[in-house]
């Protein structure tokens, strides 16, 4: 489903209160896709909903560096929760953007079955003939099967004819793939940022800048939430802390799960000169499945990008966002082979994500033994964010059952109205509002062809960008391919101008990545 | 809406846009617009302070603001129309500009000519893949010479630089003149990456080292810059484990090469250079697209602003001349191509050798005393001495006017340096 943006509408600024309350029904620790969404589903109940967020910014932790697919359910173990709701999820999402103003669309996933696809431990006791048969009949086949069996609508095989004609440009020495219609893109922060502000439009409040500490639980139940600004009084709970989870249900005695970070880095590739090599996102089937490149493949973006990857890297700091040389060649070695001739030079950023899988390796949803109005929304690694609508509506169950009204409150609207995006509009509606305000004939952004007017709507959103790249997950400034060379002077202005803050405070990404040490001629005084 | 149908529209008001509309005008069109997304005319040139702009056009050393003025001077004398904080955002092969501004909103331009002027772009970390976190603190150099030398911000402390092009060790210099501390210059290549004389004045002068063959392996901080691991690297490029060490800094500057902006060639579909990075030209700056001409660095990063003044000045002339012939079919044109220890020439193609052209090109390796050729067949059509080329100093050679222009039919002309020894008889010495 392609979004369609409303032009001209006025564009709001609100000044919503970000205080931290001194008590809420609900409060939903983390600003993730999964916190985001459930506060979002709640707010259909209960407007008293409150997000904790440690960051600056909703969608600062894994939900902002991922692959960013709406995956079908095919990847996942038969029977497993997240294979469960990932094909729920995955059913749900046109409903679940409607109205959001968030990109996505559902290209669907070719799987292909080429010759690297049989590790050379196997093959080695092969015919040719055999080989051919394994990868252009059986295997295919068994993953036909299990989407059967799994509810996955629409999978079929797609012959070399075919396939080549829908993806010209994937390894011509394919046998087969296996086309899943469902799949989709997903812009992933700007769904969690569109989640939290229709969750605040419905009477939430996102409180940014607040790490909890602690869970007090009295008599059994939980009583509220401990916090480095301050103490809030809560009757529910619900942690969605990501990679910190753990540590969360530990706060009410739950040490159930442990989880182990595992981390992904990612290459994005310049629009302009790959964007179209492919329309489907690509993978290649793999047996046995290279432990390092878990579910990989070539995946086209909602704006026009291609990204490889993601690699699977055990580490053991949660914070572990580094891509290493390893990594790296790792990608250009297994990517390129789906889609020969891919220009790998027009790499224009590289990203990585954390995952936060359990030992178990599934979701945990749920309550907790002995803290009655805890739920966990935990072990959250792929396929969460496919899964997110679904994990969203089974949290606000189990919040029913506890207590939470299940009665659909009056005048909600899942409609979030996002302020005009310049590089979409016709030349007649851009005019027009150059005429209202002649921001939006300052064009900041080049690459993105971003305007002085959408900064500044970032700026004062509902969910506040206060960083740099705040303001880039809302506009795309600075994310094409001169990566903020032309752009970051001029945001920077505008974001100490709008913030009446220096420009030396102005930062990165919070405290402690500010852009600048002083003004020039300082450090010379320093020196005498 | 504002609608214009000029004569020529010039896109881009660096060096290259300035000297190429002042030439169109010249060369007798009426109408000529100048279009700059700026709020000022120059291009880079105001923020680059340091002196050696204008030796070979001026005969004098000036500084890049310096040096933009002399042009911001003459076009005052001009009718030529100046559209500032203009950003041009389409083209198409039909010549049509579509523009925005917020003095006169949407801009469409139908010009009978267009010159390309746009200039280049630095390389980022990603372009090169530097492996670590990804902190504030990492920018290149032409982005910290904005900040200092416009701004008036500091970007850092303590600097690490990685590459040694010009722009590099011109802001190594910089940072230290304004109390940074500069810990070294590291480059991949075993040759510094600009022109000597910026390795002695920027760094040999303020005693920053310039380590040759290393690379940054790691970029360490997970907010800002805490600092950068290095290593030697081997002949094939890769980092050699046992060298690598940790050098704190809270600032990574790189350094590691410009790349043409030809985005909006690009979308006008005209043919790019996949080695220059920018149009095929021909010795009239014409592109593949009828009517489009370009010059300056959206055609080749050329070192010095005075080749990119030079280029831009054929262009305007070329597309004043194309123009005041009706838009003339495409004439049969004689490829160019780069011979021994020539990387590539520009430009690609040439129409006529009535005329003087100049042929620019980089060497594929540093050579010592040779003879830097160009010619048609047999027949040379320039020959310069030189005592030593470098890949990093491009190379200019002036092919004079053919005198009887019913020479022999020349289908293909070479450019080529050859030992000095090896050198055979032909046209005088430039
Ligand atoms: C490389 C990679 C690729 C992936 N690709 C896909 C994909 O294609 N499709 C898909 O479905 N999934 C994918 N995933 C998984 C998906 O991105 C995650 O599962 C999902 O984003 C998790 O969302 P979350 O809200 O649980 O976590 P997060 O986004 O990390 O949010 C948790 C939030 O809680 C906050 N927090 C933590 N502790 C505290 C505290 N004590 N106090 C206050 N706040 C706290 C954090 O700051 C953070 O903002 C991928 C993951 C990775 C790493
Ligand atoms: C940082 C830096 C330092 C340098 N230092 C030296 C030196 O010391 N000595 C020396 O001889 N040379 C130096 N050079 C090289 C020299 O300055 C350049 O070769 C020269 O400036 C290139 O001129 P240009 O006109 O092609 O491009 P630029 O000067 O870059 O001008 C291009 C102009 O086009 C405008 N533009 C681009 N796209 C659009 C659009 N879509 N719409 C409207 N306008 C647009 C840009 O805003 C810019 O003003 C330096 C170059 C750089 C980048």
């Amino acid at each position: 489903m392609a979004v369609k943006w409303d032009i001209g509408q006025p564009c709001t600024w609100y000044d919503v209160q970000t205080e931290l309350p001194a008590a809420a029904e609900v409060v939903v620790i983390g600003g993730g896709v999964i916190g985001s969404a459930i506060a979002r589903e709640l707010t259909k109940y209960t407007p008293d909903v409150v997000i904790l967020e440690k960051e600056n910014d909703v969608a600062d932790g894994t939900s902002k560096a991922n692959n960013a697919m709406v995956h079908s359910g095919m990847g996942e173990e038969f029977g497993t929760l997240k294979q469960r709701l990932n094909v729920k999820g995955n059913a749900m999402y046109d409903d679940f953007v409607r109205g959001l103003n968030v990109e996505f669309w559902r290209n669907g996933m070719l799987v292909l079955f080429a010759p690297r696809s049989l590790g050379a431990e196997i093959t080695a006791n092969m015919t040719p003939e055999q080989v051919h048969e394994a990868l252009a009949v059986n295997i295919p086949g068994l993953l036909l099967q299990d989407g059967v069996k799994k509810g996955i609508p629409g999978q079929r095989l797609v012959e070399r004819e075919e396939l080549f004609q829908l993806e010209p440009y994937v390894n011509p020495d394919t046998f087969v793939a296996v086309l899943d219609p469902t799949y989709g893109i997903v812009n992933p922060y700007k769904l969690t940022i569109a989640l939290a502000e229709n969750a605040v439009m419905n009477g939430a409040r996102v409180v940014l800048n607040t790490l909890v500490t602690d869970v007090l639980v009295e008599k059994g139940s939980v009583s509220a939430v401990v916090t480095n600004r301050g103490t809030v009084k809560a009757r529910y709970v619900v942690n969605a802390a990501g990679l910190f989870a753990d540590e969360v249900a530990r706060m009410v005695g739950d040490d159930s799960f442990k989880i182990h970070p595992r981390k992904g880095a990612t290459l994005l590739f310049d629009k302009d000169l790959v964007g179209g090599l492919v329309r489907h996102s690509i993978a290649m089937a793999r047996i046995p499945p290279d432990p390092h490149t878990k579910g990989g493949g070539a995946f086209p973006t909602v704006d026009g990008n291609i990204q490889f990857g993601a690699t699977a890297t055990e580490v053991d700091d949660k914070y572990d966002t580094s891509i290493t040389a390893e990594e790296i060649e790792r990608m250009l070695d297994r990517y390129p082979y789906m889609v020969p001739g891919f220009p790998t030079s027009a790499v224009i950023s590289a990203f990585t994500g954390v995952r936060a899988p359990t030992g178990e390796e599934d979701f945990v949803i749920g309550p907790v033994e002995g803290a009655a109005g805890f739920v966990n929304a935990a072990g959250m690694q792929s396929p969460a964010l496919a899964s997110s609508p679904a994990i969203a509506e089974m949290v606000v169950e189990i919040l029913h059952e506890m207590g939470v009204s299940s009665e659909r409150r009056e005048g909600w609207s899942g409609e979030r109205p996002v302020c005009p995006i310049f590089s979409r509009m016709s030349s007649k509606d851009r005019e027009s509002l150059i005429k209202g305000d002649e921001r939006w004939g300052h064009v900041v952004c080049r690459c993105e062809t971003v305007t002085e007017a959408e900064v500044a709507n970032a700026i004062h959103g509902i969910i506040p960008a206060t960083t740099m790249d705040a303001i880039k997950r809302r506009t795309r400034v600075g994310m094409g391919r001169c990566q903020g060379g032309f752009c970051g002077p001029r945001v920077a202005a505008i974001l100490a101008r709008e913030l009446s803050i220096p420009v030396t405070a102005v930062t990165k990404d919070g405290e402690g990545s500010e852009l600048f040490c002083c003004d020039t001629k300082v450090l010379l005084t320093e020196m005498v | 809406m504002r609608r214009l149908k000029p004569d020529c529209a010039v896109i881009g008001s660096g060096p290259a846009g300035l000297a190429a509309a002042l030439a169109a005008w010249d060369a007798g069109l009426k109408k000529v617009v100048l279009i700059e997304r700026d709020l000022e005319l120059g291009g880079i040139l105001p923020q680059c302070i340091h002196d050696g702009f204008g030796s070979i056009v001026f005969k004098e050393t000036l500084t890049g603001p310096e040096y933009a003025q002399r042009f911001i001077d003459r076009l005052a004398g001009t009718g030529v129309e100046v559209l500032l904080d203009t950003m041009v955002l389409d083209l198409g092969a039909d010549r049509k500009i579509s523009a925005v501004s917020a003095a006169h909103g949407v801009v469409e331009i139908e010009p009978k000519s267009v010159v390309l002027a746009m200039g280049c772009r630095e390389r980022t970390r990603h372009n090169v893949l530097i492996p670590g976190f990804r902190p504030a603190g990492v920018i290149t150099a032409g982005l910290a010479q904005r900040w200092i030398n416009i701004e008036g911000l500091m970007p850092g402390r303590r600097v690490v630089v990685l590459g040694s092009g010009d722009i590099g060790m011109i802001m190594a210099r910089r940072f230290c003149l304004e109390g940074a501390e500069v810990e070294g210059v590291y480059e991949l290549m075993d040759h510094p990456g600009g022109l000597t004389r910026n390795r002695v004045q920027c760094l040999d002068n303020f005693d920053i080292p310039l380590h040759l063959s290393h690379t940054v392996t790691f970029i360490h901080g997970r907010k800002r810059v805490m600092g950068v691991s290095v290593a030697a690297v081997d002949e094939a490029m890769k980092p050699v484990a046992q060298t690598e060490r940790f050098i704190p800094c809270d600032t990574l500057m790189l350094s590691v090469g410009l790349i043409p902006e030809n985005e909006l060639s690009r979308k006008a579909g005209v043919e790019l250079d996949e080695i220059t990075g920018g149009p095929v030209v021909d010795d009239t700056m014409h592109t593949s697209v009828p009517g489009i001409f370009a010059c300056g660095n959206v055609v080749n990063v050329y070192d010095l602003v005075d080749y990119v003044t030079q280029t831009a000045e054929t262009a305007g002339r070329g597309a004043a001349a194309w123009v005041q012939a009706g838009g003339p079919e495409p004439q049969p044109r004689i490829r160019v191509l780069p011979g021994r220890n020539v990387s590539y020439v520009v430009p690609q193609y040439v129409t006529s050798l009535e005329r003087e052209v100049n042929f620019y090109f980089r060497v594929e390796h540093p050579e010592k005393a040779v003879i830097a050729r160009v010619s048609a067949g047999e027949e040379v059509l320039a020959r310069k001495k030189a005592k030593m080329v470098r890949p990093p100093e491009m190379v200019r050679a002036r092919a004079k006017p053919r005198e009887f222009a019913a020479g022999a039919e020349v289908s293909e002309i070479i450019v080529d340096v050859v030992g000095a020894d090896t050198a055979i008889e032909g046209a005088g010495d430039e």
